[in-house]
């Protein structure tokens, strides 16, 4: 049995201090606590849907990485040593937060991009993508879909 | 680290109740008898704990019945803060009872009764015994099962469950202790003669 998902705000009293300083390195200050805000926000929303209570600490990583890439806040220099999604000092690799996710779907358009994050990292079903993206749950769906197919190509090319 | 400010944890929750997301809220509140955590539902207060009980644990307890979107908010929970605080500073003892109550996390009918009949009729300055509240709930003979229901009453002071006292006569024991029980037995005049508070 999985264990049940901790109280939301537990994690955002463990953890509310390293994303900031996670959202730092990626903004700089002034941009910083507005993008936790909105990770928190996310992460909350989607919250109820994970499938797993593994991990906690680095789908919060994961997502304020999302969103300060989202809100064109990463300062310039995407090769820099310190973008990473990762939180530092986890005992064992998260296998299931592939470290290349946003430098994999770096090739693809904006939309692709967002509708990709939302399904996977954000881990939001196809009526809410679709909701985010303003478009049906279906139209969601194919636009997932298409996207991990290009994906797979350019995997596989 | 610097911790995440304030005005921070203080959107983010407004904007997390606004859209609907929170499952419960909950706020920590300095009183005369310590700290306490007050846990709200989507029916009116479903947890309060006292300061020796571990917060995650009763955050968690919550989070098992009613989901796992909990949230902190002082605002949010604005007026119970006040009435709890001005019953605890020994002014208006009323208000407690026109708080709303959840108490989903009563997973027994009996003992659900029990908190709800107390609730309603045994008022501040007033106290009954565990047997005479069995017997309002049509159990005479079910002392030790009132005894239980007080014992694990989720939402202390607003289920008055300090105004239960043992038919054999001193405050008898309490969730919070004896003295908490004591102390709030005098606040609303009802303490037992003979039973001073140290």
């Amino acid at each position: 049995m999985t264990p049940p998902l901790p109280p939301f705000w537990t994690l955002v009293e463990a953890h509310g201090d390293e994303l900031l300083a996670h959202a730092r390195r990626l903004t700089g200050a002034a941009e910083a606590e507005d993008v936790v805000q909105e990770a928190l926000l996310r992460s909350l929303r989607a919250y109820p849907r994970l499938r797993h209570a593994e991990h906690l600490r680095a789908w919060l990583y994961r997502v304020t990485t999302t969103t300060a890439y989202d809100a064109h806040r990463v300062r310039g220099g995407r090769a820099g040593e310190e973008l990473t999604d990762e939180p530092p000092a986890v005992a064992h690799a998260p296998e299931h937060y592939d470290d290349g996710f946003e430098s994999l779907i770096d090739p693809l358009p904006d939309e692709a991009r967002r509708a990709l994050r939302l399904r996977f990292v954000d881990d939001l079903d196809y009526d809410r993508v679709g909701a985010a993206l303003g478009c049906s749950a279906v139209a969601a769906r194919q636009r997932v879909s298409s996207a991990v197919r290009t994906l797979r190509k350019q995997v596989a090319a | 680290m610097t911790p995440l400010p304030d005005t921070l944890l203080t959107d983010l929750a407004a904007a997390a109740v606004a859209e609907g997301l929170a499952d419960a809220v909950f706020t920590r509140l300095d009183s005369p008898i310590g700290r306490l955590l007050v846990v709200s539902g989507p029916g009116g207060i479903c947890r309060i704990g006292f300061e020796e009980e571990s917060d995650d644990a009763q955050l968690a307890e919550v989070a098992a019945r009613l989901g796992p979107r909990i949230v902190a908010s002082d605002a949010e929970l604005d007026r119970v803060r006040d009435v709890l605080g001005e019953y605890l500073e020994g002014g208006a003892r009323n208000g407690l009872a026109a708080l709303d109550v959840d108490l989903s996390l009563v997973a027994s009918p009996f003992r659900r009764t029990v908190l709800e009949t107390l609730r309603a009729e045994v008022g501040p300055g007033d106290t009954t015994s565990y047997g005479k509240l069995g017997a309002r709930v049509g159990h005479p003979r079910a002392a030790r099962a009132v005894g239980t229901a007080m014992a694990r009453n989720p939402v202390p002071l607003v289920v008055p469950c300090h105004r239960v006292l043992p038919g054999s006569g001193g405050v008898g024991s309490y969730a919070g202790g004896p003295a908490r029980k004591r102390a709030l037995l005098e606040l609303e005049g009802a303490l037992p003669p003979g039973l001073s508070p140290r």
